[in-house]
């Protein structure tokens, strides 16, 4: 078990996604549910409308969808910048205050551009989170590749400037003059403001990029030869050297397109519901989209299907509380099923294992009978 | 012997690996004090045999005794207590840490309050290696030493641990004909002096008739002969290796040779301690030759491979290749200027273990026509193809295109680079350590299109520490000692048996300036 956690929580790419590997998959979340499930009931809950309280809340409404929908959306685009830097060999753990300053910089420039023609302004405004987000992340990667700074460590260190960094300004000088805010910056041209998909759900119009986006995504890890240079890069740097792939330039083109990933991320957070910069733009978004290309083992396709799961999980949690299952409990729930899936790989190598142990057996056993026989 | 109580029994051991029966009901007896020689092609099972022994691996079935004892749980800690020492092919040592630590490691000697005492280690490792006539320096740092020392601090571990059943699996498969002999000169030493017994696995059929005094055949994880050695020839060993006769076929030499491709002058090289390995080598790869460097490893020879290609920052001299100076280049760079480089150490740099063969045999092309639409979109079908192609060109066996390289044997991983290499078009070859624990057939089968590529009118460069290959294919040979040329000879002018003088700085100059 510790040695399977460590494996996921290494940074490592371990086998490929396969047939085996998507059924142990299943099988841990139906495993987890089912813990989920005594837990509810030993805390006097009933199960099965506990999780169908948790379905409804995710998908009975169409706002429901749409608020699913959107923390997909969310999930898909951090896990996927999690996995376009690793495959480049580089670990991004920065991710949240990347999103933080593409957050505060596009929020600064669609308040400044208050009046501008908004076919102008928004291509401005997401070029600035990209900007923001990507350069924020050039420079751990730039640290690591010239002087071998472990980049886990700066980019944990990074969040953190970042962070409060942005506090300070939203609460500072950057503070907004209207009456009754009591924090965050200017409001944004609402013209030029993301508008709702579905009425009263968190789905706006940004959705439509993200699905650009994680498309771009994809094709760029899975089909492209800067893809595959990036690739074997991440996998063996020694033989990218070698065989005269720049190494270098591809770990911080990695590194940077992971940042401008989050940097829109925050964009999306500011031009889709806030309207403004404000500290609670992001509740560690990072963080769980991290975790999804972990458990995805950093490819693609499996982490696009992957958040739609744990869009559905996070949502229908609200739901779940609706009918008084405390939060505490849905997020235990959430909880096992990741610590299954990390398990998952220790249990099916040693499932295999047994399996062929007894396969051997039972021929060594039918051998040593034929010849008593004969 | 016979009537001798085994020290070692294995008894009917199976071991079933997912896809793989490595031992297939293996049955072998050991005597106390003997030399046993245990050969095979690769992957025909030895290492396996000797995992279960040393406990790395549960066999599937079967038992294992040793001294009479049966084995009831293996693991390496028990088999250490019962004697059982195993210098693997691949190191298990720590880098960051001194020879004496590694050696002391498990049991390290303790001052007062528990503080590591590193003069007692230092001593230890100083009495041991006079006592077995191992001469290592005890604070170096295992990662600078060469992979032949490494060895020696391999050895000298198990020896410290109390062993008398040595285990070596394939020790001479990094040492040079010099390091050979001092490690069988070693091996009988401790078989006469202090009454071990020593478990050799190996490749070379030689070393066999020269250290073993019984033999054991595996093919396809069974044991298909048991012999004193006395009683075989190298014949005789190799055929039921192979189940064939081995090919010697002769290497015929066509083509002439042509203008100068590579110039290296003076050319001064730092080891990874920062320390002068390369000391003004000077010399000259024409088309249409090959040019052997015969050295004992860590004379420089690794370090004047990675200078030329790029590898390595040249700290003195010139490398020129085609007139054009390489230095400040990346090895990409180097590449476009027409050369190819089949590096030593294959696992590490060669292939990209994780990545898929097919993935593999790419690098270098991902950004031709051939495989790219305007330097973006990946053929992968025509990359597929290519991939198979290779496959048969280049007998690539044991997997399919989409199997990770790190799971391929080292005769077929080896085969891997090759194919890649030797189809980039590049007629300046850069070869180093092309046979290094690769099976007998694949060695054929890598002679051969070496051999072919001269013949084409490539320029090569080739290193190896197996003195039979360099004698083989060179058409001119030098030998390195401390980084330095220490002979330079045509082939035919210098006998095997000779050139170890000159490996070993013993004498300097070349057969055509002492004429």
């Amino acid at each position: 078990m510790k040695k399977a956690l460590r494996e996921l929580f290494s940074f490592k790419r371990g086998p490929k996604i396969n047939g085996g590997y998507l059924l142990s998959l299943a099988i841990s979340i139906l495993l987890a549910l089912l813990v989920g499930a005594l837990i509810m009931a030993a805390s006097g809950h009933d199960p099965i409308a506990g999780y169908s309280a948790m379905l409804t809340g995710a998908l009975s409404s169409k706002r429901a969808i749409g608020d699913t929908l959107a923390k997909s959306a969310t999930l898909c685009l951090t896990g996927l910048a999690t996995a376009v830097a690793a495959q480049a060999g580089i670990f991004n753990v920065g991710g949240e205050g990347q999103l933080y300053f593409g957050a505060m910089a596009s929020a600064l420039l669609g308040a400044a551009l208050t009046g501008a023609p908004a076919v102008l302004a928004v291509p401005l405004c997401l070029l600035a989170a990209m900007l923001a987000g990507g350069l924020w992340a050039l420079i751990p990667a730039w640290l690591k590749v010239k002087l071998k700074v472990n980049e886990v460590i700066t980019t944990i260190m990074m969040n953190s400037i970042a962070i409060y960094f942005c506090a300070y300004l939203s609460n500072g000088p950057l503070k907004t003059t209207e009456r009754g805010i009591a924090s965050g910056t200017a409001k944004i041209d609402t013209s030029f403001a993301f508008s709702r998909v579905i009425n009263l759900s968190n789905l706006t119009t940004s959705i439509f990029l993200s699905v650009a986006i994680a498309l771009m995504v994809w094709y760029l890890m899975k089909k492209s030869v800067t893809g595959y240079e990036m690739k074997l890069t991440g996998e063996n740097e020694r033989f990218a050297h070698y065989m005269g792939i720049p190494s270098a330039k591809l770990m911080l083109l990695g590194m940077v397109i992971s940042g401008a990933i989050c940097g829109l991320v925050g964009m999306f957070e500011v031009f889709g519901l806030h309207k403004r910069f404000i500290d609670s733009v992001s509740n560690e978004f990072y963080y769980d989209g991290m975790l999804v290309a972990m458990i995805m083992r950093y490819e693609p396709t499996g982490i696009i299907l992957m958040s739609l799961f744990f869009g559905i999980l996070k949502i229908g949690g609200t739901g779940m509380e609706k009918i008084g299952i405390p939060s505490e409990t849905i997020l235990i729930v959430q909880s096992i099923i990741i610590f299954f899936m990390a398990a998952e790989r220790g249990i099916s190598a040693s499932v295999r294992e047994k399996r062929v142990r007894r396969n051997a057996r039972i021929k060594a056993d039918a051998a040593k009978g034929g010849s008593e026989h004969a | 012997m016979a009537e001798r109580e085994p020290i070692v029994r294995f008894e009917h051991i199976s071991m079933q690996f997912p896809g793989v029966l490595a031992n297939d009901d293996v049955s072998l007896e050991i005597y106390p004090g003997e030399v046993f020689a245990l050969v095979g092609e690769n992957g025909a099972g030895k290492s396996t045999l000797m995992n279960v022994l040393y406990g790395l691996n549960q066999p599937t079935s079967g038992a294992i005794h040793v001294k009479g004892k049966k084995v009831e749980k293996q693991s390496p800690s028990q088999a250490i207590a019962m004697g059982v020492g195993m210098v693997h092919q691949h190191f298990k040592l720590v880098g960051s840490f001194t020879v004496a630590q590694n050696i002391a490691l498990c049991c390290e000697p303790k001052k007062k309050l528990g503080l590591y005492d590193f003069r007692a280690a230092n001593d230890t490792v100083r009495h041991l290696s006079e006592e077995f006539g191992l001469e290592i320096d005890p604070t170096a740092q295992v990662n600078s030493l060469s992979v032949g020392l490494q060895q020696r601090v391999e050895i000298l571990k198990t020896l410290h641990r109390g062993a008398d059943v040595l285990i070596l699996d394939e020790p001479t498969a990094v040492l040079t004909p010099q390091e050979t002999d001092e490690l069988f000169r070693v091996i009988r030493g401790i078989v006469r002096d202090k009454g071990m017994t020593v478990i050799i696995i190996t490749h070379k059929l030689y070393e066999v008739m020269a250290i073993s005094d019984r033999v054991g055949v595996m093919r396809a994880g069974k044991l298909v002969g048991l012999k004193n050695t006395s009683e075989v020839n190298e014949r005789m060993l190799a055929s039921m290796m192979v189940g064939r006769e081995m090919l010697h076929a002769q290497l015929e030499k066509t083509g002439d040779t042509g203008d100068e491709r590579i110039r290296v002058e003076n050319l001064q090289v730092l080891s990874d301690r920062m320390l002068p390995a390369v000391q003004g080598v000077s010399l000259n790869v024409r088309a249409g030759e090959i040019l052997g460097v015969a050295a004992i490893e860590g004379n420089g020879q690794s370090e004047l491979i990675e200078a030329i290609t790029g590898m390595r920052p040249v700290r003195g001299g010139e490398v020129f290749i085609d007139g054009k100076s390489v230095a400040g280049k990346t090895p990409g760079e180097i590449r476009k200027l027409g050369l190819a480089h089949i590096p030593e150490d294959r696992l590490r740099t060669g292939v990209s273990p994780a990545a898929s063969v097919e993935d593999n045999l790419l690098a270098g092309k991902q950004r031709t026509k051939e495989f790219s639409a305007a330097g973006m979109h990946l053929k992968r079908r025509a990359v597929h193809e290519y991939a198979r192609k290779l496959f048969s060109q280049f007998d690539i066996r044991g997997a399919g295109v989409g199997t990770a390289a790190g799971s391929l044997s080292g005769g077929n991983m080896q085969k891997v680079v090759l194919a890649r290499e030797f189809s980039l078009g590049a007629d300046i070859l850069i070869i180093s350590q092309p046979t290094r624990g690769v099976d007998i057939g694949a060695i054929e089968f890598i002679h051969k299109s070496i051999v072919e590529k001269r013949n084409a009118g490539c320029a090569i460069l080739l290193v190896s520490a197996d003195l039979d290959e360099v004698f083989r294919l060179s058409d001119r040979i030098i030998t390195l000692y401390e980084g330095k040329i220490t002979g330079h000879f045509r082939a035919g002018e210098i006998e095997k048996a000779d050139i170890g003088y000159y490996m070993t700085g013993a004498r300097t100059g070349s057969e055509e300036a002492s004429r």
